[in-house]
């Protein structure tokens, strides 16, 4: 059963495989949220701009609009939504093109069951994490860099960028323990909530991610760096 | 994206190969001539009653057809590598389509099977789940079958059970299971005509024919799909036409539709499933019959019409003749 303060949670579970939606459905009402079903991709857009939700379960291959897709439109709309891609497609480009269309997550099928509730549980904890978190320091800055927290806006010397839910939690964690070192472990288990021993890639991606969005030669990083061995650290100034 | 790039290195080295032959060429050409012009000035002057007759040309002749021949060779692996790197290609989306074919039910029937380990799932709740897992199960079935059978197939190790039918009765009970099995409604397609004659088939092979025409009406329909069906004896032929309001076909694809891995992409509908063996196998049973199936369509958006035609039972009168 979910954490009390997560119970009612509305998620829009987008699915075209009746099955598969069904058992999915039976499972996270069983975990206390309250879910909406939408067999294809124009349901989904139609039920998103109608409804408010707390979390999103995409699938890719749907009829009418695929994943990727709804994902953009639900990032024009929503920059702080939680995407989970819930996929077949295991190729790593599908994987990369989903999480930079804008998913936080990535899950393929066949999957496990604790491993879907534990990152659905994850993703909204991260959520409510974070809205307290950019509400104490909404603005950053660093170098000739700037964050807004709240909208995800951001600046880079003339060039403007808008980061991802994910991108901006990590980012926040780091900025919260500059000069710290953090490791990947500590990095999969408190800022994705997965299991460091599953995982390996997902963390270097998003720190690639950051360090071509702020330094000014991301081969060669000032504020994201890598310390052998152990992690990375951010020396924002 | 892959196959893209390994197209474009292939037209490359086909390209430089052919650069470097004609390369040769113009350096046997040019050899040839200045060695000429030495040997006649040289020949000339040393034995002035030496005679440069046909056979001097000989050489440079049999050069130019051995570098021509080269030539015409290399375009000829190209052509064929060409062809290859096309079936490789198709053989790449068609495993990429079934692995997404199987992973679906596959996942279906993982959650359940956890969900019924993990949770205190009432009985009636559960009569659901293996209700669930049994549809799942078929549908893996169904689609590990139709692969071994188009295999099955092409071996000519795969028989149907022939029998003589009257057709009308025959025909419309297929179609009514068909669309039955895909739950579409009264209201969203029409049977009409008479198929007055008999007609020798395959039950099974021509459901298999139907539910495959059927589905992809249904998959590739944006708004809300209508199907026609028109049953009709003539001449010798029956006919079944299955008219959709489909996504429809451009000519530069009816073409292919039929071929072995073949899939239409529409804007329109991004992410229809399937393997690509759909009409291939259609096409195979409708040939095993004596039959011909043709498609039509008038464009992108205005519908597709297939037209089955098999031809009328004749035969001996004796033979069991059977209603459904």
């Amino acid at each position: 059963m979910a954490n009390d303060i997560y119970k009612g949670s509305r998620i829009l579970l987008v699915e075209d495989e009746e099955t598969l939606a069904l058992g999915l459905e039976y499972n996270l009402i069983e975990e206390g949220y309250t879910v909406k079903w939408a067999e294809n991709g124009k349901e989904a857009v139609e039920f998103y701009e109608s409804e408010k939700f707390d979390l999103v379960i995409l699938d890719i291959m749907l009829p009418y609009l695929d994943g990727f897709e709804i994902a953009e439109r639900i990032r024009s709309s929503d920059p702080q939504m939680p995407i989970l891609m819930l996929t077949a497609k295991a190729e790593s480009a599908d994987r990369i093109k989903g999480l930079e269309t804008g998913a936080d997550d990535y899950l393929t099928k066949p999957f496990h069951l604790d491993e879907l509730l534990l990152r659905v549980k994850g993703m909204l904890k991260r959520k409510s994490w974070y809205k307290n978190a950019s509400k104490k320091q909404p603005n950053y800055k660093f170098g000739n860099n700037e964050i807004n927290f709240e909208n995800l806006n951001c600046r880079h010397g003339e060039n403007e960028l808008r980061l991802t839910p994910q991108e901006a939690v990590l980012l926040k964690y780091l900025v919260e323990r500059k000069g710290e070192i953090v490791t990947r472990k500590e990095l999969l288990e408190n800022v994705w909530h997965l299991n460091p021993e599953i995982e390996t890639r997902t963390v270097d991606i998003f720190i690639v991610r950051l360090r071509k969005y702020f330094e000014e030669d991301p081969s060669n990083p000032v504020y994201f760096k890598s310390i052998r061995g152990a992690g990375y650290i951010f020396s924002g100034d | 994206m892959r196959g893209k790039n390994s197209l474009f290195y292939h037209i490359l080295i086909f390209v430089v190969a052919q650069l470097v032959w004609l390369s040769l060429l113009g350096i046997w050409i040019y050899w040839y001539v200045r060695n000429y012009l030495v040997y006649e000035k040289v020949g000339e002057e040393v034995s002035p009653q030496l005679i440069y007759d046909v056979q001097n040309a000989l050489p440079f002749i049999l050069g130019l057809i051995l570098l021509i021949g080269l030539s015409f060779i290399t375009s000829l692996i190209f052509r064929h590598l060409n062809v290859q790197l096309k079936i490789t290609r198709l053989y790449d989306n068609f495993i990429g389509n079934v692995t997404h074919e199987l992973k679906s039910p596959l996942s279906s029937i993982q959650l359940y099977l956890e969900t019924l380990k993990q949770r205190n799932v009432p009985p009636e709740k559960q009569k659901e789940f293996f209700e669930m897992m049994t549809k799942d199960a078929n549908r893996l079935q169904s689609l590990i079958n139709s692969i071994l059978e188009v295999s099955a197939h092409e071996k000519g190790k795969l028989a149907y059970d022939y029998e003589v039918y009257y057709a009308d009765t025959i025909i419309k009970n297929i179609l009514e299971e068909s669309f039955e099995r895909f739950r579409v409604a009264k209201e969203n397609y029409k049977i009409i005509g008479k198929a007055d004659c008999e007609i020798r088939i395959g039950r099974d092979a021509l459901k298999i024919v139907f539910d495959n025409l059927i589905d992809n009406s249904l998959k590739y329909s944006v708004k809300k799909p209508f199907i026609e069906v028109k049953i009709d004896c003539s001449h010798n032929n029956l006919m079944v036409e299955f008219a959709d309001n489909g996504i429809g076909i451009v000519p530069k694809e009816q073409k292919k539709i039929f071929n072995k891995f073949y899939r239409i992409y529409s804007h329109d509908i991004p992410s229809v499933k399937g393997t690509g063996l759909g009409l291939y196998r259609v096409k195979e049973l409708i040939k095993t019959h004596r039959g011909k199936i043709t498609v039509n369509s008038e464009g992108e958006g205005k519908g597709t019409t297939f037209r089955i035609e098999l031809p009328i039972y004749r035969g001996e009168k004796n033979q069991l003749l059977k209603n459904f």
